[in-house]
């Protein structure tokens, strides 16, 4: 018997829990070239701001041990660009569309989501309180009365389920995921990347202009876990996994911390095709354990 | 289709070629028809905790083989783990990727310009268009380096059958000095039209981009920036373009019109 992969989340259904990173991904289009779209849980496309942002200047990235560090600085087409081309695009492909939304002020949010509510594409939206490269927004990320107005106010304009994306860069995460969840998210997404730095022995200078950026790739996946784990404990609406995700073992490490899906990000730069192995790997996996439904390992954990 | 792949390939080639620089002939790669002069694939060290892929323009391709060719150089701790794999060894590969050179016109003679670890995709072009040229004296090649020893396959250019000019800023072969004067000094004295196609060191590059503008000479540089991903999806590896913003080099490049991006 073939596994079911499929997952539900706040009433939107995934043909698996694989889906791709905001800002791992762009909007689609390139990875587009090297295997089909549909075959993804869903795509979480690249933050969008209200005007076009061309990002920080270069070195905005890094390699370190197990991961690398970006200071992008929220590069994006803006939410006009998108939704003509980028959306339009994606529409030829049968997987779930999740549109990342970062703004520095929660009107900003709420301009772009009233926006994308008239998009029937556009799935749901994740919305970006955590981005560590740029000044605005983390206020909203460390702020959980903050993030809770944010929620309710876009919750006002798109009418349909709204994840909140929270950062690792808080005292407690499960506070911001409460205030999150008492502002009415149908989902939380964690965790974006962790504050880090490199520097450049030869110059004396930090190797990224912006100074610090964000650490990503399986260097912060023990870390995404025990917050993943603490937030399953401490809220009731669903929890989407990300964090140095690139192997179906991650994946069911995930889950079993209480996620109900997982963003596969980092990894995609160094094995675009890693989702595709994953839900492989995944079926087989399931097969061996005999389990017949992924949902099977939500919240699994077996605690000492 | 897909028109990028990512795949298992295997080392079945290795040569030193002596001051730090290898060549390895990778196989079997299934897109290998498909890859242009100018293109790169990216590969990743087996076995080792370097997280990114490391870019490598393609130096030549054996459709029938289904192999492709890459020189480097060791720099890093990447290419230093790379050059001590062997033969029969695994390597993940993707590509191609990047856009390519565009060929000269019948009546422009093409000016190759490599600079050092810059050679392998002027040589892949310089090899596609050596057999389209009725007149080999349409193209010349342009090779230096610090010393001889940056000169490496000088003998496999020289089969092509197109004139070679050599300068090491040592004078232990050919001109002593800057390939870019050679370049200079070729270009005062040719009659007709020309388009010039370098890669190589930033200071190279920013001499030949400088040299064809002032001259109006059209042409195309291949660049170089680190690149996490290689597919355009990390936003890692822009530079600043001259009208303004940024481009990615693995995506919109690695191949730029003469005074397009500000170096």
């Amino acid at each position: 018997m073939t596994p079911d992969l499929k997952v539900e989340i706040a009433g939107v259904k995934f043909e698996n829990p694989i889906l791709t990173a905001s800002g791992t991904c762009g909007y689609g289009e390139e990875l587009a070239d090297i295997y089909d779209l549909s075959v993804l849980g869903g795509i979480v496309t690249k933050s969008i701001t209200v005007k076009p942002r061309e990002g920080h200047p270069p070195p905005r990235t890094a390699e370190t041990s197990s991961g690398m560090l970006n200071a992008i600085g929220l590069a994006n087409v803006g939410v006009d660009k998108f939704i003509d081309e980028k959306l339009k695009f994606l529409e030829k492909y049968d997987t779930k569309v999740i549109v990342n939304v970062a703004g520095a002020r929660v009107q900003e949010y709420v301009d772009i989501c009233a926006r994308l509510a008239d998009c029937p594409r556009a799935d749901m939206v994740e919305l970006n309180f955590s981005c560590p490269n740029v000044d605005e927004g983390m206020e909203i990320a460390r702020d959980p009365l903050l993030a809770e107005k944010a929620v309710a106010s876009v919750k006002k304009v798109f009418g349909r389920p709204v994840i909140a994306k929270l950062s690792p860069n808080v005292t407690d995460v499960a506070l911001i995921a409460r205030g999150c969840e008492a502002g009415g998210a149908d989902v939380l997404s964690l965790i974006n990347t962790l504050v880090g730095m490199a520097v450049d022995i030869e110059s004396f200078r930090p190797r990224l202009t912006n100074n610090t950026g964000g650490l990503s790739g399986p260097a912060i996946k023990p870390v995404a876990l025990a917050m993943v784990n603490k937030v399953y404990k401490a809220v009731k609406i669903p929890l989407i996994g990300i964090g140095g995700i690139t192997s179906y073992q991650d994946v069911v490490e995930f889950m079993l911390c209480g996620a109900s899906a997982v963003q596969v990000g980092t990894a995609l730069f160094v094995e675009p095709d890693a989702p595709v192995k994953i839900i492989k790997d995944l079926k087989k996996f399931l097969i061996k354990r005999k389990l017949n439904k992924i949902t099977d390992l939500i919240g699994q954990l077996k605690e000492y | 289709m897909s028109k990028i792949t990512v795949e298992q390939a295997t080392i079945e080639r290795k040569k030193e070629l002596g001051n730090s620089y290898f060549a390895f002939e990778i196989s079997p790669f299934s897109k290998v028809k498909a890859i242009k002069p100018g293109q790169f694939v990216h590969i990743k060290i087996p076995h080792t905790d370097i997280y990114f892929r490391r870019a490598f323009s393609v130096y030549d391709v054996h459709p029938q083989k289904k192999a492709v060719e890459i020189i480097f150089k060791v720099f890093g701790r990447g290419t230093a783990l790379l050059s001590r794999l062997h033969p029969g060894d695994h390597l993940d590969i993707l590509g191609p990727l990047g856009n390519s050179f565009a060929f000269p016109t019948k009546k422009e003679t093409a000016l190759l310009v490599a600079g050092g670890i810059g050679m392998p995709p002027i040589y892949f072009l310089a090899k596609e268009l050596a057999p389209i040229m009725t007149n080999k004296s349409k193209a010349v090649f342009f090779y230096g380096g610090n010393s001889r020893t940056d000169l490496v396959e000088l003998a496999r250019i020289k089969r092509l059958g197109i004139r070679v000019v050599t300068a090491t800023e040592d004078g232990s072969l050919g001109f002593r000095g800057l390939i870019t004067k050679a370049l200079a000094k070729e270009i005062d004295g040719l009659s007709g039209d020309c388009r010039i196609y370098a890669c190589g060191p930033e200071g190279m590059l920013k001499a030949v981009d400088r040299l064809a503008l002032e001259k109006s000479i059209p042409g195309q540089l291949s660049l170089e920036a680190p690149m996490p991903c290689g597919i355009g999806i990390c936003l890692g590896c822009i530079l600043p373009l001259t009208a303004g913003g940024y481009t990615r080099v693995c995506r919109e490049g690695p191949v730029y019109n003469v005074g397009e991006v500000r170096l």
